[in-house]
């Protein structure tokens, strides 16, 4: 087959070519960043651990746990250790600076999340320090924190009485080995916020958001789950043991239909795009009727004419999903920074890559399929009749 | 280029061929029971009115179209036997199309347009351009190769045409009206060119022409009338035609 002949008639309509190859590479863009950003929200429940469990209120994840239950849910058999974790959701410098805060069991966080390692600072300082706190390398980047640097927080959820920042210092910042423990987090010491509220000096209730349960080796976690949820079946608050995966995957789900929704984009804007490249081939087909007729009466055959507008096609599909996926990796760093405190881990992954090019090909050769057919049944002589 | 040898018969025999177009539910024939023998060698002129069967008659000789009935036998091979791809392969290997509005692809060069029908042999590349650019040098355009039909005037695209045609030195050249879109001058040195084929290269030539002057360089002139064969005019130098 003349494939310099694709090429050509491609640059004869340089303008229309461009466009069409310009819709496929926004087409493609969007579909991978789209699905890159489904992917990353789903990544925490991917990787999350399997023998670790989160106790949290059968009522509502916002309403919180009496702190006594701490002490027996350890009793409970196949109970490795438990680490209290509250969100604090607090504000530095002004609320645009979101980033997410943890007050957790200072001495066991290390233990209950071995996904964290540390590369600044040491677990003694940290444990050691009651206003100590542990940052991820993101947030590090993000704002120049560095270790022995000053964290103040507004309190939203808890605030101070006297109307002043919690003050909190850097005593270690962190590198995450799994994405289910992103690295734009802050940990700080449970304990420091319990004395404040014990004090008064912060004026909320002793208690904690959620208990996070490490199984023991060689226990099942669906029987520790249901020894839990047995345990405080009467109250005085009832709980709901989870797995992390199943956790994270409620917390996924109060985004709503957003996964749906950024599918239902993406596999919208395939179909706008399949019919203006559908548009394009079938005018494409039609002006060169006549000189596909050329070329049968040379004595080129059916399978000739149905593989030029093919290529044609899929020359100009694959052409823009090439420059579409090297637009959406071209920006992947900008949108990881961008994204970071929304969906950490943003990555164009090769999954992601071999999806786009999969869909250019594919749609390539949808919109090729009709016009091409239709070239291979032309006959001669009235395609020699055809307008040039 | 010579003719290669395909038997002692007639190049072209037609018996008893019919082919019939339906336009709102009538039958329009435009050749009907058509017989005719034209030997090997020849260079004929086709004439006859609009509606007579010319051009269908050629398209039939060329295998672009198929007889309803009746027997076309071109270079010994029987057309209705073969199949769309074996058609298209003989018509490759055996004709030279020549049309009225010359057909180049316009995205391609002269030498493009002329190397196009040597894609489907085996020759390599460097022998495809050296049998087009001999080709072109034929019909004396040896410093046009690298310019695109729309940069020709239709006298050089009329004989880029030619070259293709003979491009892949085919026993038979049909020419569909090849001085139509031409000056008298323009078409006269087209018709000294098919002339050369004929006398010096052997090419057998069927030219459908309603230009009696065209007509005139022809050996042959065949008439056609309402899609019978008419008189045959055998003129200087006459090459042997019959109607069977």
């Amino acid at each position: 087959m003349p494939l310099g002949l694709v090429w050509r008639n491609l640059l004869a309509h340089r303008v229309r070519s461009a466009l069409t190859m310009l819709s496929v590479v926004i087409a493609v863009f969007l579909v991978c960043t789209l699905r890159s950003l489904v992917v990353a929200l789903a990544a925490g429940v991917d990787a999350s651990a399997q023998n670790r469990l989160v106790v949290q209120s059968a009522v509502s994840l916002f309403v919180s746990l009496p702190l006594a239950y701490q002490g027996k849910i350890e009793q409970v058999d196949g109970v490795a250790q438990t680490c209290k974790l509250q969100w604090f959701g607090g504000i530095y410098q002004e609320p645009k600076n979101f980033f997410a805060q943890f007050a957790v069991d200072h001495d066991r966080l290390l233990d209950a999340y071995p996904e964290i390692e540390l590369v600044e600072g040491t677990r003694a300082a940290f444990e050691g320090n009651r206003s100590g706190c542990l940052i991820g390398r993101g947030l590090a980047e993000k704002y120049g924190f560095r270790v022995g640097d000053r964290v103040p927080l507004m309190g939203t959820i808890f605030p101070l009485a006297d109307g002043s920042a919690w003050d909190l210092e850097v005593t270690g910042i962190y590198r995450s080995k799994a994405s289910n423990v992103d690295e734009n987090t802050l940990w700080f010491h449970f304990a420091l916020l319990q004395e404040a509220m014990e004090s008064g000096r912060c004026r909320m209730p002793p208690s904690v958001g959620v208990f996070v349960v490490r199984v023991a080796p060689g226990a099942d976690s669906t029987d520790v789950m249901r020894r839990i949820d047995e345990l405080f079946e009467n109250g005085p608050q009832r709980v709901q043991s989870t797995t992390e995966a199943e956790f994270q995957r409620q917390f996924v789900s109060m985004l709503g239909g957003v996964p749906t929704l950024l599918s239902s984009i993406g596999g919208g804007v395939i179909f706008a795009i399949f019919l203006a490249t559908l548009n394009t081939m079938l005018m494409a087909g039609r002006e060169r009727t006549r000189d596909l007729g050329i070329m049968k009466a040379l004595g080129f055959g059916d399978g000739v004419a149905f593989g030029l507008l093919m290529a044609e096609s899929c020359l100009l599909c694959l052409g823009g999903g090439v420059l579409g996926l090297g637009l959406a990796k071209a920006a992947e760093a900008a949108l990881s920074v961008g994204l970071q405190m929304i969906v950490p881990f943003y990555v164009v992954g090769p999954e992601t890559l071999g999806l786009g090019l999969g869909l250019s090909l594919a749609l390539g050769v949808l919109a090729g399929l009709a016009p091409a057919w239709r070239a291979s049944r032309l006959q001669v002589v009235q395609a020699l009749r055809a307008e040039g | 280029m010579s003719e290669a040898s395909a038997g002692d018969g007639p190049l072209i025999r037609l018996r008893g061929v019919v082919r019939a177009y339906h336009r709102g539910g009538a039958e329009l024939r435009a050749l009907d029971g058509f017989d005719l023998d034209l030997a090997r060698g020849g260079f004929y002129a086709l004439m006859g009115p609009s509606g007579s069967g010319k051009t269908t008659l050629l398209n039939l000789l060329g295998g672009l179209d198929r007889a309803d009935a009746g027997e076309v036998r071109v270079a010994g091979e029987d057309l209705a036997r073969l199949t769309n791809a074996e058609l298209a392969r003989w018509r490759a290997d055996h004709v030279g199309f020549v049309f009225q509005g010359f057909n180049l692809l316009p995205v391609l060069t002269a030498l493009q347009n002329v190397e196009l029908p040597l894609r489907l042999t085996p020759l390599s590349r460097q022998k495809r351009r050296e049998h087009a650019l001999h080709a072109l040098s034929l019909v004396g355009l040896a410093d046009r190769v690298h310019h695109r039909p729309r940069e020709l005037s239709g006298g050089q695209e009329q004989r880029v045409a030619i070259a293709r045609a003979l491009v892949t030195d085919p026993k038979l050249i049909l020419a569909d009206e090849p001085t139509g879109d031409l000056d008298r001058a323009t078409a006269d040195q087209v018709l000294d060119l098919l002339v050369r084929l004929n006398a010096e290269l052997g090419k057998t030539i069927v030219m459908v022409t309603h230009d009696p002057l065209a007509a005139a360089r022809a050996r042959t002139v065949v008439h056609l009338d309402k899609g019978k064969l008419g008189r045959v005019e055998e003129q200087a130098g006459a090459a042997p035609a019959q109607g069977a």
